[in-house]
Order: C-alpha cells, then structure tokens, then sequence
C-alpha cells in the first residue's frame, strides 16, 4: 500500500488540451448531473456542456464561473478515480482555489457543496472582476533557486506598493515562481521594472483576477454571504491548507474553517510552496498525486519538494532521476501514463 | 517486555475492549474540536515518546526523557495563547505540539524529529541538544532539570508591565500576554524555584503587576524519590499573592478549566497563580531507567493503568466527540505517521565540526534605532546638579554614576535592578539620583536573592529590555552563578541565536578594601565567570575607563546581543592619590559621552621595555604604584591594563609585551584559577623567555589589619619584578 497525498490544482488548468476531460474521465455520473443541476439552476451553461464543447474556446472556458467550475469537477473526479485499495491518502491540499476542491475531497463538504462554494466564489470572481495576475520566476531553466532575483522581485513589489495610484501584492508563492497580483498600474510597473526572462516571463494570466489579496475583500465578503457555515463539517482526511496548517478530522473548529476558507485564503497570500513542505515533512508520503486537469503544476510540486530539500531531492536532475525510477515520487493525473499508476 | 511497550500493548488492547480507568465524567466548555485536538496532540507527543527510543536503539536519536504521563500538558496550551511566553518543563512536548496548532504553517513532528535526531536543520537548537522550543511559538529553550528556569518566568512576566509604561524598541511580548511556567513536583522543591516563588509573591504582595502562571506537573516521583503525598497542595495552596488552582491531570476536561480559570485569573487580575495538576509518569524517568528497580512493580502498573490517554479516550466516548474505535486509529495512525516521517528526519545533516557546534555561542547582531544621544537641553535639565562635578576631577564611583546616568538617558530600554540601587543609590553611592531621575520603574530596588535579580534581568532581557542588574558583592554572585553559566549564557546557543538575553551585570567586587568587610565583600575570585562561552568580563582600573568600558559594554549588549559582566573594584570607588596623599592622580576628569574603549582594547601606562606589568583591576593601580619605584631604580617600565579578562585580548596583549625584555604578570586573583595561570600559558606558548607571575594566595581575604597580606602589594610587586629581572640577567 502505499501512502499519497493528493494536490488539487487551482486555475489555469483546463485548456484546449483538456476539453472532454470530464467525459473521459470522471467517474461518478449522477454526481456530475447534481453539478449540472446546480450550473442549470443558477442559469449557468452545465459543466457537462462546457467539457463537450466542439472547440476550446479561451473566451468561455477560462472565465471563471466556467473554469471554476470545470476545474473543480475534472479534480474531484480525478481524486474519486484513484485505486483506494492500493493507495492510502494521508493527506490533500491544493493551490489557489484547489482549496475548495481540497475541501470536498478530505470530506469537509460534501461534494455537491464543494461544487457550489467552487462554483459561487468563481461566478463572484467573475462577477466582480478586479485587477489581475502575473507570473515570475525566481528560478531558471533547471530550476535553480536564484535568491537574488527573488530578493529583487520582492524589493520591485515594495517599490510599487509604495507608490500611491498602484496595487501589487503576492497571491501566490508556487514552486520556483511567484504569482504577483495587483491592478492594472500595480502589474504594469511590475512589468516595467523586471527584466523579462525565458522568453515568456512576466507572464500575464489572462481572465484571472487580483485573488488571494485585499483587492478582493468585497468577493470574500459575499462569498460569506452566500455560502453559510453549514456547509462545513469535520473532513475524513487531514488538509492543508494555504498556510501550511493542518486541519486534522474531528478537531476541526466549523466558524475557523468556515472563516479561513472564504475570508483568509481568499485575501491573503496562498502560499502554495509551503503547503507542499508540510505535506512532506509532516506527512512523508510514498507519492505526491496532482490531480487534473492538466499537468502544468507538477513542477510547482516539485520545486517545492527542492526547496524543502525533501528526500535529497536537491535538483531538478535529482527529481527527474527519482521520477524516472521505480518509484516516482510524483504522478500527474493530467498525464495519460502516469495516471494509470494510481488509477485501478 | 519494556514498560512503554507495556503501556503501548495495554492502551491497544484496553480501548479495543472499551476498558477504561474509572474517572469523573466529560463536564466544561472544551468543545469537541478542541478535546479532539488536544487527543491528537496527545497522539503524537505518545508515539513522539517511542519513536524516540526506536531512533535511539538505531543510533539515530540521541535523547529519551519522554512526555508520557504528561500529555494534559496540550489541554493548558489550548487554555492559552501564543502570545503568552512560555518557559517549560522537559516532559511538556504536548504543550510544544497543542500550540503549534494556534500558529499557521508549523511543522511540528518533523521539527521534533529533527531535535531528537540532533540534525543542525532542528530549527531550534541547530542539532546542539534535544530542547522544546520554538521562536514561532514563543517559546524560549529550557534544558532546565532543577527549575533554574523558573527565575527568568518571574523576570519575563515583570517586564510585560514594564513594557506597558515604557515599551522597549525589541519588545517582543504584548500587553496583555502572560507568562507560563512549568515545572515537575520534585523540583518544586529546589531553593531556586522557591526563590522564584516567592519572588513572585513579594512582587505581587506590593500590588506590582506579575502577570505570571506556574504550573506545576506532579507526578508524585522525582526519578525515584516520591514527594510527599500531598505535599505540593499543603505546601502551596495557601500562600500569600500566589492564587492556587488545581485539577485531574488525567482528565483533560477538568484540566482545560482549571487552566482557563487560572490564566483568566492572571490575565485579568495581573498576578500570579499556581496551577497544580496531578499526573502519572509512565516509562520511568528516562530511556534507561527502571522504575520497577526502586518502585513495587504493583505500583508502577498501577500508574500504567491510569494512563492519561485511556482516561481521554474514556472522556472523548462519553462526550460523544470520538468514539473508542476512531480514537484508536487516530492512535495508529500517529505513530505510523512519526515513523515515516522519523525515517527521512534521521537521515538530515548533523553538526559535525568544533566551529559548528560554536557557531551560536555569541549571538547575532541586531539593528537599533539610530540615535543622536539625549537631547542636549534635556539631558542638561536632568543632570544639572552634576555640571559642575563632570568637570573636574572625580572618583571612579561618580564617574560610573555619571556614565550611568547618560546612557539610561540614551537608551530608555536601559533598567537597573538590584540590592540598595534605587533609593539608598546603592552601598558605595554608584547608583545616587538615578531613581529620582529616572524614576522607580528603571531603577529596581529588589528582594535580597541574587538569583531573583539575575533572572528579573534575564527575562526583561527577553522582552526586549537592556538590563543592568547589579550584584552588590562579588561573594553574593556565587549562589547565583548558574543564572548566568546554566541560563543567560546558554540562551543564544540552545536557540541557534534566536533568543537572546543581552544585558550588562555589574559587580562590585574583588579585595583591598581596608579592613572592611574580611572575604564575603572582598572575595577576590573570578575563575567562576571567566570559563562561561560567550561571557564578556571587563574589570575597569579606573573612573575614565570605567565610564569608556561601560559605555561600550551597553552597546555591545544592546547592539551584538552580548551578556557582559562588569566587574567594579570595590577599593578603586574612592581612590583619589596614587603615590602620596594628595596627589590626586587617580582620579580622572569624566570623558565625553562619545568616548568609548572597544572591546578588547587594553590600557597602558608608559613605555619602558625592561619590564612589562600585565595587570588589571587593582593590580594596574598597585604595579603603577611600584612602577614609580622601578623606573627610580633604572628599570623602564610599562603597565599593561588587560582591561577585559574574558576573553582575554591576547594578541593586543603579546603586541604590546613584545619588545620588553621581561614580563611580570600581577594578578590580584588566586594562583589557583587565576587569570595569571591563562596569561603565563599564553606568554610561554608565544615564546616569552623571562617570565614570572605573582598572584593573590589559594586564600580567603581577612578582615582586619591582615585585610592586604594575602595580594600583592606595591612593595611585593616591587620585589618581585627585581626578583624576575636579577633572575633573568
């Protein structure tokens, strides 16, 4: 048997590439009608709709009462679709709104209610639109940490908050790269004073909003306006969260979870990097599982599990060199070959 | 079989049978959450315990005095807050684990496992030594095992009241923040537990804020001698200004309420309390001892039956919070859990090097606010009636009076605290107008117990605080030396330099007083002090450079976070003439404030190169004495003031000793552990051919006429530096 800890991945996740990836793969169908169900009832195009679409469409499918929604159906599917009987799940955690994903896998809510938190809090994101994201790095190539670019990066953000007419915060910290978000003048400035680097970086996200800062206090406020307490109930699996805590079952204090999940990650920095380290060294799992869509936070997982120096893992050679052996220490289930691994 | 595998197999088979110990029933406001929290953290700090020894038996950990027995420990963290410094016991992991809990991101078995590993990646100790601890969670290290700790809990909850009239830039604990302090039966007992017991009470008796929660964990045996039945309630349920509290230890419930009362009574009320709370030791000890070797084996089993994780699960079924069945896997899955996790955190690196091991004997820098120094009209205001006196020349014991008096003006974090200091200004008058001055709040007129004085230092230090305690004789130190060597010392080294307690402890101290006092105010002995790592001893020879040296003492505990003894001798307060009545050579004219003499800067007077006087302290006076005599008879002479005696400036020292033919060390010291014995091995490792020491004998100082007979003197100086140099011819 061996022990995992699931990641669920946050936005950005479901593109061209994963269009039908609900029907191909998610594994519970009367589940899937209840969220179409809850999509059709707010008037919302259903997640199954979405998935079937003839083509990607950018415009459609990453806005986020539509990625949100998809996203969090194609994790959970994908967490449910993992072989229980040869993998124990000691722990999940997430990225950025793979939170609420988190929540419905460890059984925090059910999963009709992780649905409709996933699904409220993205159609509000989207609702209220303000400000965006961008991505930086502060590694190379090969991963290589680079603390004064990082060090730079932080000094360019102080810079820019300093200024009156500009927002920038950190709204992420993901592996080797730091997601900044601000608003327009905030991610301009940022833009201006950084060097561009590896062709692509600053990299704006498109559709995405100011999340995990104090711009979007106003969403988090009617976030918890429309998602009651109630909803929340003791997880069967511990979670980590976007701080690193751990919140472990039958200890788990409704109001407080209640309050971090719709108040303090949402306006607060996820700090996605940590919530790996805890989950290794608190956990030391066989096997770290991101689940889809998608496979593109892998190497976020990994950098962290280099940062935090986890089982000499000291380089990007060292993790390739560990995933190409027998027992690879990640599997992605964005990835046809490495999902069957973990799926029965 | 072992007994924690005795325990570990009862516990499995006693909650799968739903056997539990008779106790009260669940009854209070811990919530479900809370009391399955404080279970889990109870959990872990059990399989903590044996993983503990598994590591041991593999040679991959290195310490096993568990929490077992203890783990209500985590019911009196959840009854408080981090904010509340806490300065625990060695069996209190569930208390480390439980507040972990109420700071985001811990990770709190690795971090353990690290410690027990001795891994230099152990974010609290570095991998010196297995040590509760943690800066997130304000939790100072303890290596304690006899309540040395208990001082510096006393000083660090003083300071919290302090801190409300006069907050210090590094002040780290809030207003409303208390201090808990905890500590097993049998030490309860030590005198220096008591001292801070009743310290506390004395505070607190003349309505002094003493935000301060002793908890005391009884378990009824200290290693194998058993404490009275009873005896921790008789002995402290009535005692003036010390609030007594008491609850089931076994029973977290009760345990929970009792601390909540307790902290609410020392939150609310600022005074301190007794939280006394009944518990079993389980496993004996320590890894290697056997309880069953001293105790009926009835006896032990009987403990072992009351194990306080039965008696949870017992509550939690009841309560309805967690069935047996669920309590039994979260069990489980602990120890499965650290095992794993134990797995990865023994392969860490360890220390390995001298170097390493030393690297946090001193503390690292800290910033401080940028200061031009007391305003110029203020400080002129205040010390106005020393205008005139600043001016010309003075004693040594005004001078340091008048240094005292501009750095409490610069420094507003700068508090005295010792015997006579406030309104008597102390027994030699060091101290005169700094309580009218500054005000009682700053300069502390304490109890009599050096060790109480030491640890209000010690834990204002902690609070961002820049003590000066005072220790009115150099004798009086000795019952409380291990504030300093056990404690204040070893703060920064147990902590990888995340805590620290920098502070300046002057002392009045060394012989030559004449006639007065006899050995308890002329003890002439300072080995104590002078083999402490990280210890900084500087003895000034008069009032210039006492006033310099103190200045830079200040800074290098208030800026490099040093702890610095300042050694003040006693017969040098009041000298005014050197060679005859009159001639008022010894006195000296107050320096600027801006003056100061660095660390490790030593003194000289005069050039010759026949000889070469390596002194300090009274030595530096009595050599110039003779110095006038030899120069008389040919001999060119210089006086080396060491200055700073620990650690010695030896390479300054061998600097200014190089082009002398000869080098008399005069040490007013005993010449057994004396300074001369470190400066003739210096001197002969460094190829010093004609060299000789005349030092204070293995003696006790008389009162009397006699008070001189066993230091060197001017004559005796005289002679033997002829001695050295006919010898040497």
């Amino acid at each position: 048997m061996k022990r995992a800890v699931v990641i669920c991945p946050g936005r950005g996740t479901y593109n061209k590439a994963e269009l039908g990836y609900l029907a191909r793969h998610f594994p519970d169908s009367e589940l899937l009608a209840e969220f179409d169900d809850q999509r059709r009832a707010k008037g919302q195009e259903t997640v199954c709709a979405l998935d079937g679409a003839e083509r990607f469409s950018m415009a459609k499918h990453t806005r986020g009462d539509n990625a949100s929604a998809l996203i969090f159906a194609s994790s959970l599917g994908d967490f449910l679709s993992i072989d229980r009987e040869q993998i124990e799940i000691v722990a999940v955690t997430g990225n950025s709104m793979g939170w609420y994903t988190t929540l419905a896998c460890a059984g925090a809510v059910s999963a009709g209610d992780g649905f409709r938190i996933a699904n409220t809090m993205g159609t509000l994101m989207q609702e209220n639109l303000v400000g965006g994201q961008l991505v930086y790095p502060f590694v190379d190539e090969d991963w290589r940490i680079d603390l004064s670019r990082r060090m730079e990066v932080l000094a360019a953000i102080e810079e820019i908050q300093a200024k009156p007419d500009a927002q920038l915060f950190i709204s992420i910290e993901l592996g080797g790269m730091l997601v900044l978000a601000g608003d327009d003048a905030g991610l301009k400035a940022f833009e201006e004073a950084v060097e561009p680097v590896q062709d692509r970086f600053p990299l704006r996200l498109a559709n995405h909003a100011a999340f995990h800062t104090p711009l979007v206090e106003h969403v988090s406020r009617m976030g918890r306006d429309a998602l009651p307490v109630s909803l929340f109930q003791n997880p069967a699996i511990p979670m980590i969260d976007g701080r690193g805590s751990i919140w472990w079952p039958h200890a788990c204090d409704m109001d407080a979870l209640h309050d971090y999940t719709l108040r303090t990650q949402v306006v607060e920095t996820y700090d996605f990097s940590h919530a790996v380290r805890i989950a290794a060294q608190e956990f030391a799992p066989d096997l770290f599982i991101v689940a889809g869509p998608g496979n593109t936070l892998g190497g976020a997982v990994a950098q962290s599990l280099i940062m935090a120096n986890w089982d000499e893992l000291d380089s990007k050679q060292a993790f390739q060199a560990h995933q190409a052996s027998a027992s690879p220490i990640l599997a992605s289930m964005g990835l046809e070959e490495q999902r069957a691994n973990v799926c029965g | 079989m072992d007994r924690v595998s005795i325990v570990h197999e009862n516990f499995l088979r006693r909650v799968a049978a739903g056997d539990f110990p008779e106790g009260a029933g669940p009854c209070g406001t811990l919530s479900d959450a809370q009391a399955v929290s404080i279970y889990r953290s109870a959990c872990l700090s059990r399989a903590l315990d044996r993983v503990s020894r598994t590591m041991q038996s593999r040679g991959q950990g290195f310490y096993t005095i568990g929490s077992s027995g203890h783990e209500a420990m985590a019911a009196v963290a959840a009854a408080l807050s981090p904010k509340d410094m806490a300065f625990l016991h060695y069996r209190d992991a569930a208390f480390q684990i439980e507040r972990s809990k109420q700071v985001p991101g811990q990770s709190i078995a690795w971090d353990m496992l690290l410690s027990f590993a001795c891994s230099s990646e152990d974010p609290i100790s570095g991998g010196r030594h297995k040590v509760l601890g943690s800066k997130a969670l304000n939790i100072p290290p303890q290596t304690s095992t006899i309540s040395s700790h208990l001082p510096k809990a006393v000083g660090a909850a003083y300071s919290i009241g302090a801190a409300r009239r006069n907050r210090p830039e590094h002040c780290v604990l809030d207003d409303d923040a208390i201090v808990i302090c905890s500590f097993g039966d049998a030490s309860a007992n030590h005198s220096t537990a008591q001292g801070a017991f009743n310290t506390a009470q004395w505070t607190s008796y003349q309505s002094s804020p003493l935000p301060l929660l002793f908890v005391c964990e009884d378990n009824g045996i200290g290693i194998s001698t058993k404490t009275p039945a009873g005896w921790i309630a008789a002995t402290f349920a009535a005692r003036e200004s010390l609030e007594y509290f008491s609850a089931n230890g076994l029973d977290i419930y009760d345990t929970y309420d009792a601390a909540s009362e307790a902290a609410e009574f020392v939150r609310k009320r600022r005074k301190p309390a007794f939280l006394h709370l009944s518990m079993v030791r389980l496993y004996g000890h320590a890894g290697a001892d056997l309880a069953t070797s001293y105790l009926p084996r009835a006896e032990v089993e009987a403990q072992e039956a009351n194990d306080p994780l039965l008696h949870t699960v017992r509550l939690l079924d009841e309560a309805g919070a967690l069935e047996h069945e669920e309590a039994l896997q979260i069990y489980l899955e602990s120890e499965a859990r650290v095992e794993r996790v134990a797995a990865h955190a023994e392969k860490r690196p360890r220390l390995q090097t001298a170097e390493q091991v030393m690297a946090s004997l001193i503390p690292p820098k800290r910033e401080c606010a940028p200061s031009n120094g007391p305003d110029a009209a203020a400080r002129k205001a205040m010390l106005a009636d020393d205008a005139k006196a600043m001016g010309s020349p003075q004693i040594m014991s005004r001078l340091i009076n008048f240094a005292l008096a501009d750095l409490m003006l610069e420094h507003e974090e700068i508090v005295l605290m010792g015997e006579d200091v406030g309104r008597k200004g102390g027994v030699y008058g060091v101290t005169q107008k700094l309580s009218k001055r500054f005000g009682r709040a700053r300069v502390i007129d304490t109890l009599l117990d050096e060790q109480s004085i030491l640890g209000l230092g010690i834990g204002m230090a902690h609070n961002g605080f820049l003590p000066m305690p005072e220790i009115q004789f150099l004798a009086y130190l000795h019952n409380a030396e291990d504030q300093l060597r056990g404690e204040a010392a070893t703060l920064p080294f147990f902590s990888n330099g995340q805590f620290t307690n920098p502070m300046v402890v002057r002392i009045a101290g060394l012989g030559y007083q004449k006639g007065f006092g006899g050995h308890f105010h002329n003890d002439n002995s300072v080995a104590v002090l002078r083999d402490i790592p990280g210890l900084i001893l500087a003895c000034p020879s008069n009032g210039s450079d006492a006033a310099k040296m103190l200045r830079e003492c200040v800074r290098l505990a208030r800026e490099e976070q040093r702890l610095v003894v300042f050694l003040e001798p006693i017969a040098l307060y009041p000298m005014r003439d050197l060679h005859e009545q009159g001639d008022g050579l010894w006195l000296q004219t107050y320096p600027d404030p801006s003056e100061r003499i660095g660390f490790g800067e030593i003194g000289q007077h005069g050039e010759g190169k026949d000889l070469a006087i390596v002194t300090f302290g009274n030595g530096t006076y009595h050599s110039c004495q003779a110095q006038k005599q030899l120069e008389d008879s040919g001999i060119a002479t210089r006086v080396i003031d060491l200055r700073w005696l620990s650690p010695l400036p030896e390479q300054a020292m061998l600097e200014a000793t190089k082009d002398c033919a000869h080098v008399l060390v005069v040490d007013e010291t005993r010449r057994t552990g004396g300074i001369a014995e470190a400066l003739m091995a210096l001197c002969a490792e460094n190829g010093v051919t004609s060299l000789a020491r005349h030092t204070a004998e293995d003696s006790f100082i008389a009162t009397g006429p006699a008070y001189g007979a066993t230091m060197p003197s001017s004559d005796s100086i005289l002679a033997a530096a002829k001695g050295l140099i006919e010898a040497g011819s």
